[in-house]
This record gives structure tokens, C-alpha cells and sequence, in this order.
């Protein structure tokens, strides 16, 4: 019998097969004598195993049983109740992210300073173009001094579709190797 | 004793006393139901030292979750389910650690259970509960633990294919197969069993 049919005698019994289905079921198993056969040694498993699950008793007294309970709800409620703990746990919570914050706009301050410094050298070098690519995002920044001007353009690599103006600029460009 | 006063106390009363932080209800609940998750442990991990410590584990987490307990089903049910849960996850862990075996591999499939002839003569006549209750557990010990996860979510815990699937971390296709096979072992074992009391 293939185990199609036998799985399904089995959700037959066990009442898991829609109405139409248990009805073709039932048609077959009066048919077929070896499902009538399967079927019969299911239900008598089923039956002889409903209620007599063995019966299993804790093999230690009830005060010892409850003892290391109580013990370890005392311990579990004891821990997140410490002030050490608590404070840490807060801190770690709502600081730790300011921290993160801080962290960026240090490193941030210290990469616009280092390029004061060094790139926009008096009167040489008034402008600056810095450009960053990420997987996910890119972002191009400009900056000049003369004009007291900074921006800063990001964008969605993940919205990025081929438009009309992309091809419009891809023409340009092509343009522009051309000539 | 104190936990004496709570005896006659129904599981609705102590169940809200607990949840108000009464510790001696809790207790009173853990002296009446205490075999019943042990036993659900035991007959899942076939483990006295496992069943022990995961029925334990339960009854801690039965404490901390009780504000979660409504009563859409009841106590008892409810820390039966905490217990299999537990018993699950260290199932799984267990499972990681062992190698894979010939039995393993072939338990999906049936193994030798395809090739079982069918038992026609019910195994279980005139056997005392007692005695009936001994045979489905010397069985149920044989079963690999796949087998006999799934017969007892199914025939103890009623539980439906889809929620033994849901439980397991497998398909239905999958709890379906190990019930058949399941089934068809705990027949065969128990057919032996008479053949051995006749013999």
C-alpha cells in the first residue's frame, strides 16, 4: 500500500481530513480489504493508548520538590532587583546609544577639521567634494568656503531605478566622450 | 502548616492568589499537580534527573509568566504546555549533539516499520489497567524520541497534526509520518509482549 493512502487512513481516523475526503476515505477502506486491515490496527493503538498514559510519581518528597523551586524564584526575582545591576542595566538601555550618537558626531567633527586643516590650506583650496559609497546608501558633500556654502546629497541605492533622466544623463555623458 | 489552609481551595482561587504574589497558593498548586508535569517531563525525556530539574525549570516559569496565564485553558494545562516546551528545547539541544545514526535516517521513512505485518488481534485483552499502563510504557521507552514526542502530543496531550508541527519545528507531512510509524511500532511491541505472557 503506498504511504499516501496509509497516511491517509491515519487522518481519517484521527479526524483531520475534511468531509469530502473522509467520505472518498471511507469508500475505499470498504474496498480494500488490506486498508480495512491497516485502519483496524490504528483505532485499536488510538483506543488502547487513550487514558492509560503510565503513571509517573516525583521520586522525592514534596517539601524537597517545592524547596529548589522556591529557592530559584527567590534567586530569578533577587538578580534584576540589585541597584548595581538595575543602574547598569538602565544605562545600557538608554545610554548606550547617546554614547553611539556622541561617538559619530566626535568622529564627524574630527574628519571636517582635519580636512580645515590640511585640504583647505588659505586661499589655495576653497572648495571640497567628498564622496561616500555604501552598500545601501550613498552620499556626496560640498563645501565652499568663499560662498559659506555646505550640502550635502544622499541617496537610496535600493530606490534606484533606471529613469528617463538617468538615460537623459547617460546620453549626456556619452555625449561628452564622444566629443 | 500554612500551606494546609489552602486545601480545600479551588485552582481558580489559588491561581489568582498566586498572581497577587501569594506564595503559599503557588506552593498548594505545585502539592496537587506536581506528578502530572513530572510525568509529562519523565515520559519525554525518559530521564528521572532531567525530568526533575526541566519539571522544576517549569514550575519557576509558571511563576514568572503568571500574569500571562488568563485562564482560556486550565492551570494545568497551561504548565503541561510550559513543561513540553522545555522538554522540546532540550530535545533539540540533545539532537544537536548526536550523531546521526542508521535508525535516524531511516525513522522518517518508516526504517523496518514498513515492513511490519499488520496486528489483527487486539494485544491488550484482558490486561489489568495496571498491568496495560506497564506494557505502553516498557514500549513507549523503545520508541526513538521523534516517535515518541509526536504519539504523545498526539494521544495524551490531544494535540492537532498542525500544533504538533507548530511545536516540533517540523512540517505536518513530517508529524503525520511519525505518528504512523509510532503507531504501527507501539502495535507490534505490544503483540510481543502478549506472544511473551503466552509463551
Amino acid at each position: 500500500m503506498k504511504q499516501e493512502l496509509q497516511l491517509q487512513l491515519q487522518s481519517y481516523l484521527d479526524g483531520e481530513l475534511s468531509g469530502r475526503e473522509a467520505r472518498q476515505v471511507a469508500a475505499l477502506v470498504e474496498q480494500n480489504h488490506e486498508a480495512q486491515s491497516l485502519l483496524g490496527e490504528l483505532r485499536m493503538t488510538k483506543a488502547f493508548l487513550a487514558g492509560n498514559e503510565p503513571e509517573v510519581t516525583v521520586p522525592e518528597s514534596r517539601e524537597f520538590y517545592w524547596s529548589k523551586i522556591e529557592r530559584e524564584i527567590a534567586r530569578a526575582e533577587k538578580s534584576p532587583a540589585s541597584a548595581g545591576s538595575g543602574f547598569l542595566l538602565a544605562w545600557r538601555k538608554h545610554f548606550a546609544p547617546l554614547v553611539g550618537v556622541a561617538l559619530v558626531f566626535f568622529l564627524a567633527v574630527g574628519v571636517v577639521q582635519h580636512y580645515d586643516l590640511s585640504l583647505f590650506d588659505g586661499n589655495t583650496q576653497m572648495e571640497n567634494e567628498v564622496e561616500n559609497n555604501s552598500e545601501f546608501t550613498s552620499s556626496f558633500s560640498f563645501r565652499s568656503h568663499p560662498e559659506k556654502m555646505f550640502v550635502v546629497w544622499v541617496q537610496d541605492k535600493s530606490a534606484e531605478t533606471v529613469s528617463e533622466v538617468d538615460l537623459e544623463i547617460m546620453d549626456e555623458v556619452e555625449d561628452v566622450v564622444i566629443q | 502548616m500554612a500551606t494546609q489552609d489552602y486545601t480545600s481551595v479551588s485552582d481558580e482561587k489559588l491561581v489568582r492568589a498566586s498572581q497577587r504574589g501569594n506564595m503559599l497558593a503557588f506552593e498548594e498548586m505545585v502539592k496537587r499537580h506536581r506528578d502530572k508535569i513530572y510525568a509529562r517531563a519523565f515520559s519525554m525525556m525518559r530521564n528521572e534527573d532531567e525530568a526533575m530539574d526541566l519539571s522544576q525549570e517549569a514550575w519557576v516559569k509558571g511563576w514568572q509568566r503568571l500574569k500571562q496565564f488568563h485562564g482560556d485553558s486550565s492551570f494545568v494545562t497551561w504548565m503541561t504546555r510550559i513543561v513540553i516546551n522545555l522538554c522540546l528545547d532540550q530535545l533539540r539541544k540533545q539532537k544537536r549533539h548526536r550523531t546521526e545514526s542508521i535508525e535516524m535516517m531511516e525513522e522518517e521513512s518508516g526504517g523496518v516499520e514498513r515492513q511490519m505485518p499488520v496486528v489483527t488481534v487486539n494485544p491488550t485483552e484482558r490486561l489489568e489497567r495496571g498491568e496495560l499502563r506497564q506494557r505502553i510504557d516498557k514500549a513507549l521507552a523503545l520508541l526513538s524520541m521523534e516517535h515518541r514526542t509526536v504519539l504523545i502530543l498526539h494521544e495524551f496531550e490531544e494535540l492537532e497534526y498542525k500544533e504538533i508541527a507548530k511545536r516540533m519545528e517540523c512540517s505536518i507531512g513530517t508529524v503525520m509520518s511519525r505518528l504512523f510509524y509510532a503507531r504501527r511500532k507501539m502495535a507490534v511491541l505490544m503483540a510481543s509482549y502478549k506472544r511473551e505472557e503466552l509463551s
